[in-house]
């Protein structure tokens, strides 16, 4: 019996029974045609994308060498997976294995006087046999692939719920400060003052991080909807700049530019000034020595764009596609004391998603992250 | 009251190093603040404070590299620190207290007449006269 190439090199089939069950079934067919004719070969070739691959072989050839083929450049091929019959032209034998999915490969016999005098019903037997081997291994795969992104998404969560908590502890240490000695009667007027718009502050802090969580939670079970009317751009640009204002630092300053005209868009308000502030936010905590702000709007007459500028810390270049998620917030040493929870970000895109926009992230030459948001023109 | 004694505070969030000011200047303490590790480091020199608040969570070195450079350090090694931060996990709180915090105080957890009441506790001893 011809020995089997022992490597394997498909990677949607890992799982080692089912693979075992594929070779066996190609052993089968390498003494499918009958005595007296020389089985040169045979094959386990998988479909992918109008090629086929070989995976397996009764002949010990390096995968390397074993061939890729494109299904419509070889009439044998061509005919076995669009009918999934046997093919059989007297020297090679083709024998479509169908999976759930529909053919997902073939096997091929090599050898002159093709399927012989064999029992009919033998290839069809091998066939299924091969495919319900691919089949189980693709499914075992995808399995353990899936296994492995719930264990990961299961971390992230409890990551994310000890960010949480610890960014909520912040804001209430310092309502319950300010609340215990108010009650005590102990500050003086203008400290008073002080503690009264502290405490509303920080209570507002409260209320925007617990809206957040509560917006991701329905996003992943309802999904948002929009409340949508026309809104001039530019004026909802002005509104964000101006509510974060307060939170700037001595060192910030911001630079705004903006066309003469109007910008109008359809859009969400709410959601579009959250989605905003959110970016003017980030780019205010991630400039920690101060710099220029700078927030542009553009438009063509497909789409309005507004970008948001920093030059401060600026985002590691590999862990950028991370930014986006749910629970992608980067902790870097030297983002480490920065508060935030990630979420603003996430919703912001996935906001602007819904917008039929986008957001992308760049980096900003010299340093710092530049955000450009789209929105289609209304 | 005890206007002598010097507080410094190690604290990069605005908000809350000016409440715990406002607290312990009403309490008759004298109070300087380091907005992160490295100014907090070099104050705890160049200021020679009796007592020290330390946050944990700080930009450039974070509260347990200050505390671990704080006790190193001949002119800051006897200065008593509390740590006062978000973070109240036990294996932080061992982690201060073994580097040599004298308590692990939550902000949320904790009363700011208590930051006076700590401060009070722990320099009273060397205020009294001796004997």
């Amino acid at each position: 019996m011809p020995d089997l190439a022992t490597s394997w090199d498909d990677p949607s089939t890992t799982d080692g029974a089912s693979r075992d069950l594929v070779l066996e079934a190609l052993r089968l067919a390498s003494r499918l045609v009958s005595s007296g004719t020389r089985v040169r070969e045979a094959r386990c070739l998988l479909l992918h994308n109008d090629v086929l691959t070989s995976v397996a072989s009764s002949r010990e050839t390096e995968a390397s060498e074993r061939g890729r083929y494109r299904v419509s450049e070889h009439a044998n091929f061509d005919r076995a997976i669009s009918t999934g019959q046997v093919v059989d032209d007297g020297s090679t034998v083709v024998v479509p294995a169908r999976g759930d999915n529909g053919v997902l490969g073939v096997i091929t016999i090599d050898g002159e006087g093709g399927l012989g005098d064999a029992q009919p019903a033998t290839p069809a037997t091998i066939a299924h046999i091969v495919g319900l081997g691919v089949s189980q291994s693709r499914a075992v795969n995808e399995l353990q692939l899936e296994a492995e992104r719930s264990r990961r998404l299961e971390r992230l969560k409890s990551e994310f719920l000890n960010i949480a908590a610890h960014e909520l502890r912040s804001p209430l240490g310092i309502i319950r400060g300010y609340t215990s000695m108010l009650s005590e009667g102990m500050l003086p007027n203008p400290d008073r003052e002080v503690a009264l718009s502290r405490i509303t502050e920080k209570a507002e802090e409260m209320a925007r991080l617990i809206s957040e969580m509560l917006e991701t939670a329905r996003l992943e079970t309802l999904g948002l909807e929009l409340e949508l009317e026309p809104v001039d751009l530019l004026e909802v640009v002005d509104n964000a700049v101006h509510a974060m204002r307060p939170l700037m630092g001595p060192r910030h300053q911001f630079a705004l530019a903006a066309p003469g005209d109007d910008i109008a868009v359809v859009a969400d308000k709410r959601r579009l000034t959250t989605m905003l502030t959110n970016l003017i936010d980030n780019a205010i905590k991630y400039s920690p020595a101060g710099g220029e702000i700078e927030i542009a709007c553009d438009h063509d007459e497909r789409e309005a764009t507004v970008l948001v500028r920093d030059h401060g810390i600026g985002i590691n270049a590999e862990q950028a596609h991370l930014l986006f998620t749910r629970f992608g917030r980067l902790v870097t040493p030297e983002t480490s004391h920065i508060r935030g929870t990630g979420l603003g970000l996430y919703l912001a895109r996935e906001s602007a998603r819904l917008h039929g926009g986008d957001i992308t992230v760049s980096p900003t030459p010299g340093g710092g992250s530049t955000f450009v948001v789209t929105l289609p023109i209304a | 009251m005890e206007e002598d004694v010097k507080v410094l505070l190690i604290e990069d969030d605005v908000a809350a190093a000016e409440m715990y000011r406002l607290r312990l200047v009403a309490d008759g303490y004298s109070v300087v603040i380091g907005h992160d590790g490295h100014e907090g480091l070099r104050m705890a020199t160049d200021e020679a404070p009796d007592f020290i608040y330390l946050d944990l969570r700080l930009p450039g070195l974070d509260g347990f590299e200050v505390l671990e450079r704080l006790r190193a350090g001949t002119a800051t090694m006897h200065i008593p620190v509390i740590i006062l931060t978000n973070y109240g996990e036990p294996e932080l709180r061992e982690r201060g207290l073994k580097l040599g915090a004298l308590e692990f105080l939550v902000k949320s957890d904790t009363d700011p007449a208590e930051l006076s009441e700590s401060v009070e506790r722990a320099v009273s001893p060397r205020a009294l006269p001796s004997i």
